[in-house]
This record gives C-alpha cells, sequence and structure tokens, in this order.
C-alpha cells in the first residue's frame, strides 16, 4: 500500500500557500505587493503572514521609506524546504 | 483570498498561478544605465581621441571627468528605483552584482594603468563586454548579448592598434554594445508598462 505524505497544515491553506508562492520566486516583497497580487485583506493577510513567521517560513521586516513604515517578507530556509515538501507531497497523491 | 482548505489541484494551480504573477515583475532591465553610460563613455571616448589627434588641448584625458556625474546620477537613479521597487527579484540582485564586479576590475585597471603602459582601453572594454554579455543572458534579451559580442570584437581590435586608436575603436564598440541595445530595451520596457 503506497503511504502518502500528509500535507502540512500550514501550507495546505489558501492565502498562505500564495503567500510562499509569490515568496519563492522573488529576493523580498513588501506588504503592498503581497496583498495586490495575493488580492487578500489587510487584515487577513496580517494574520497570515504572523503564523508563516511564528513558524519560521518567512522573516518579516519593518522599516521606514520615508516616514512611511514598510513590511517586507522574504522566505527563509526552513520555508524553502517546507515548500519543496509540500510540493513533493503533492505530486505523489497526483501521480 | 480567503483561508480555505483547497484541493490538490486548486493547490497546484494556485502554486503557478502566484509564480506566474511573480515573474511578470522581473527583469527591470536598466536601460537607463547602459543608455546614460553609453553616451557618457562613448562622448569621453570621441573626445579624448578628437583633442589628442588634432592638439586642441594638452590634457586630452579630461573629458573623463564627464563620468563623476555619470556616477552620481547613477547612484541616485539606483538609490531612487530601489527605494520605490515594492518586490526584489533574485534576478535583480545578481544583475547589480555582476555590475558591480565589472565596476571594481575597471578602477582595479586604472589605478595600475602604469603597469600596462596605458593600454587600459583594450581591457575596459573586455570587462564591459563581460557584464553586457551576462546582463543580456540574464534578462534573455538577444540584442544585449549581441552587444556583449560586439564590445569583445571591439576590445580584440583595440589590442592591436595605437593607444589614441583605442579611444576611437572604443566609441564605436560602445556604440554597438551599449547605445543600440540600450534603445531596444528600453522600447521593450516602454511597451511593458
Amino acid at each position: 500500500m503506497n503511504k502518502f505524505k500528509e500535507l502540512d497544515p500550514l501550507l495546505h491553506s489558501q492565502l498562505r500557500l500564495a503567500v510562499m508562492s509569490l515568496l519563492i520566486g522573488v529576493d523580498s516583497a513588501e506588504f503592498v505587493f503581497i496583498k495586490e497580487k495575493t488580492g487578500a485583506t489587510a487584515g487577513n493577510l496580517s494574520v497570515q503572514l504572523d503564523k508563516l513567521s511564528t513558524a519560521g517560513y518567512i522573516s518579516v521586516t519593518k522599516s521606514f521609506k520615508g516616514k512611511k513604515p514598510v513590511t517586507t517578507c522574504s522566505i527563509t530556509r526552513v520555508g524553502i524546504k517546507a515548500f519543496e515538501s509540500y510540493v513533493n507531497a503533492l505530486k505523489q497523491y497526483i501521480e | 483570498m480567503s483561508e480555505k482548505e483547497l484541493s490538490k489541484d486548486e493547490s497546484l494551480q494556485l502554486i503557478s498561478d502566484m509564480i506566474t504573477q511573480a515573474k511578470r515583475n522581473l527583469a527591470r532591465g536598466g536601460s537607463f544605465y547602459f543608455l546614460l553610460w553609453g553616451w557618457v563613455v562613448m562622448l569621453a571616448n570621441l573626445g579624448h581621441y578628437f583633442i589628442y589627434k588634432y592638439e586642441l588641448y594638452p590634457y586630452p584625458f579630461i573629458v573623463w571627468s564627464l563620468t563623476i556625474p555619470a556616477l552620481i546620477a547613477s547612484m541616485v537613479h539606483g538609490a531612487r528605483s530601489s527605494k520605490r521597487a515594492q518586490v526584489k527579484s533574485h534576478l535583480d540582485r545578481i544583475y547589480g552584482l555582476v555590475w558591480l564586479g565589472v565596476m571594481i576590475c575597471i578602477v582595479i585597471t586604472l589605478v595600475f594603468m602604469s603597469k600596462v603602459n596605458y593600454n587600459v582601453n583594450a581591457i575596459i572594454l573586455c570587462f564591459a563586454a563581460l557584464g553586457t554579455f551576462i546582463s543580456g543572458c540574464m534578462l534573455r534579451f538577444n540584442p544585449l548579448v549581441m552587444g556583449g559580442a560586439a564590445l569583445w570584437v571591439a576590445s580584440i581590435i583595440a589590442f592591436n592598434v595605437t593607444p589614441n586608436d583605442q579611444y576611437l575603436v572604443g566609441a564605436i564598440g560602445i556604440l554597438a554594445g551599449y547605445l543600440i541595445p540600450g534603445y531596444l530595451l528600453k522600447k521593450v520596457e516602454s511597451e511593458q508598462v
């Protein structure tokens, strides 16, 4: 019998997976960019970024552009590994 | 977008959609730098060549002071666009590092120009060719790849002519390697917006 890997519950949710898929392809992205590309609300996005950050999948840095506060996110090594495992697990289901 | 659970197919579709979304924002080409440096270096090369040839002024190298405002303009432009950018791609970072490396090579060559009997033009063209060629490959923009090749040809010719003629070869090389591909890149960039 084939033993299927379980899908990482942290990634198996629409918005968190969208954020990780965006960040896997770039060096870093600002909050507004992620919000625009995912179409999420600011509140919901903040909550999901927090969850990903707490798990160590992304790093979140806060800085200023002039007087404007800016939140920048980038994927961590742990995040890349988790994303790869998630995609591999998905492949198993599809094969 | 909500926090709903996904089916396996939806997951794959979402991953592929988001990667495409991120890709669309990549490859800002930087035609600004090719045009700025193309004009400055071409005019400086021509200036040096004609001033020396017709003995118009005892210090022909004075024309190279044009590169100082160009360097300041490059730095200001770089700082502004990096501030404006909401996303930074891996490509942006490597692109910048390649040209930083080229600049370091050029500065080292200029500092030790007496060791190569002041025949620096051919060497500088070779470094500029490398930067242009790699940029063209990274952006998948063939005119820049060809521009890099043109600069290598110019470098080979420059190695075989007198130091003053090297300036003329340099000017033609920069026209073919920086300016023509730079204008083509600008056209592509304006169509993307």
